[in-house]
């Protein structure tokens, strides 16, 4: 399989006027439902590193095509987020499918090691503030430019995660109340902006100096921007670390203040919280789908199969923020 | 039961210690990532096996002493949830929530942070 993939990058990048065999292919554990490679070309005295991410080419529930996050990447960068170039984009109707092609940026993405390391020790001190400031960043960008994508109120949200909820038919007595409560919520009033929509470990690249770049845009759209806040706060982007409310890393007033840097936008702690449920609803309702991919015999794979039951974590989070006293 | 040991329990544990001590340095790293899956999945249905009945009988004891039904599951509740025609505030309702919670959790990851703060 991979002779065959490597024969139609050099092909995708020759058109790009990258000319050079591809060595060290090799495929990365990316997300649950991506494929991701790493290669390189081989040029005549060097060699460069890049990145293949490659889609199903079908838009979920949630996440949009592949190609189109290229085109994010593109426009983000633009305003000043730091992204790993783009080097190509492929439509799903071209040989190599729905995917792009990417400069390789070095770091880590794996929360675990970036949390354990001692070579991260440092990075993670200023790294909530650097996520805010980032953040902030992304939600500067002029979403006229990004036309294509979907552009949804929080209302709209919070009844398209309900309603996807309620089609697998397995009816939680928790989402239930949580939805009754979300829906009393004072989600801030700002204008519309890109929402990264993913934004947590796992989707940004480390080093020892700090973030170096924001991948994974597939849950991208456009709309109320403070959920990026919420969303990196949630208990399940902790991995462990329950202490460190950001990430697993950081502390709230941190990333505000790197928020703050960018945005002078000034953001209430109880709509961060607000925000934060949404984000532990709205990760429950995409473990729901993911699972769902197998439980309908789309998808044979145990990792889908296991995720279904990762809607438990999500379940007790939020009990534990609304009549526990967790944050 | 008129099977022999190793029960089913017995049985999973042994494949997952296989999975761990022979296979697992046997595998390039992607798949090693799908092999921690893997030995996830197992232990959920032998913690399944081992506890779902006492776990769910315990919830379901507090939710019919909740609603003064018999009859009632978990499904029953989501609905009088969602109808509400259970008081949101009342404190037996939130308890039966975590309790529900708990149990669950206790199955699919008695490991995950938030349990494991909540019991300590």
């Amino acid at each position: 399989m991979s002779q065959e993939l490597g024969s139609l990058l050099s092909k995708k990048l020759e058109s790009e006027s990258i000319f050079g065999e591809i060595i060290n292919l090799e495929p990365l554990t990316g997300g649950a439902s991506k494929e991701i490679w790493k290669f390189e070309v081989k040029l005549k005295d060097k060699s460069e590193k890049y990145i293949l991410r490659k889609g199903s080419g079908i838009e979920g529930p949630l996440a949009i095509k592949t190609s189109d996050e290229a085109l994010i990447q593109k426009t983000v960068r633009k305003f000043g987020a730091l992204v790993p170039e783009i080097i190509s984009v492929s439509s799903l109707s071209e040989p190599l499918g729905d995917s792009y092609i990417m400069k390789f940026v070095e770091g880590e993405t794996i929360a675990r090691k970036i949390l354990r390391d001692t070579e991260y020790k440092n990075a993670l001190q200023n790294l909530a503030f650097e996520c805010g400031q980032s953040i902030a960043k992304i939600h500067q960008t002029d979403i006229a430019e990004l036309s294509f994508l979907p552009k949804k109120t929080v209302k709209e949200q919070l009844s398209d995660l309900y309603e996807t909820y309620t089609v697998f038919n397995q009816p939680s007595p928790v989402f239930e109340y949580t939805y009754l409560w979300l829906k009393e919520q004072n989600f801030g009033d700002i204008d519309d902006a890109l929402v990264h929509g993913d934004f947590r470990l796992g989707n940004i690249i480390v080093n020892q100096d700090g973030l170096q770049s924001i991948i994974d845009w597939e849950l991208a759209h456009v709309g109320n921007p403070l959920q990026d806040l919420g969303w990196i706060c949630g208990n399940s982007w902790r991995f462990g670390n329950t202490d460190k409310v950001v990430g697993g890393f950081g502390d709230l007033k941190d990333l505000l203040d790197g928020y703050n840097t960018v945005s002078e936008y000034q953001v209430d702690k109880e709509i961060v919280k607000a925000w934060q449920v949404f984000g532990t609803f709205r990760w429950g309702v995409i473990c729901l789908i993911q699972a769902s991919a197998y439980l309908n015999g789309t998808i044979n794979s145990v990792e889908k199969a296991a995720i279904g039951r990762r809607v438990s974590e999500t379940e007790i989070d939020i009990v534990d923020l609304l009549f526990l006293g967790g944050r | 039961m008129i099977f022999d040991r190793p029960d089913s329990v017995e049985l999973l544990n042994a494949v997952n210690h296989f999975l761990n001590e022979k296979i697992k340095d046997e595998v390039p790293p992607h798949l090693a990532f799908k092999l921690r899956i893997v030995e996830n999945v197992l232990n959920i249905v032998s913690r399944e096996m081992a506890l779902g009945e006492k776990l769910s009988n315990d919830v379901v004891k507090d939710l019919r002493e909740l609603i003064e039904t018999d009859t009632a599951n978990i499904k029953d509740l989501a609905l009088l949830i969602k109808e509400e025609k259970l008081d949101l505030q009342n404190e037996d309702l939130k308890n039966l929530l975590v309790k529900l919670s708990k149990n669950k959790i206790t199955v699919d990851n008695p490991n995950y942070s938030t349990l494991k703060k909540l019991v300590d």
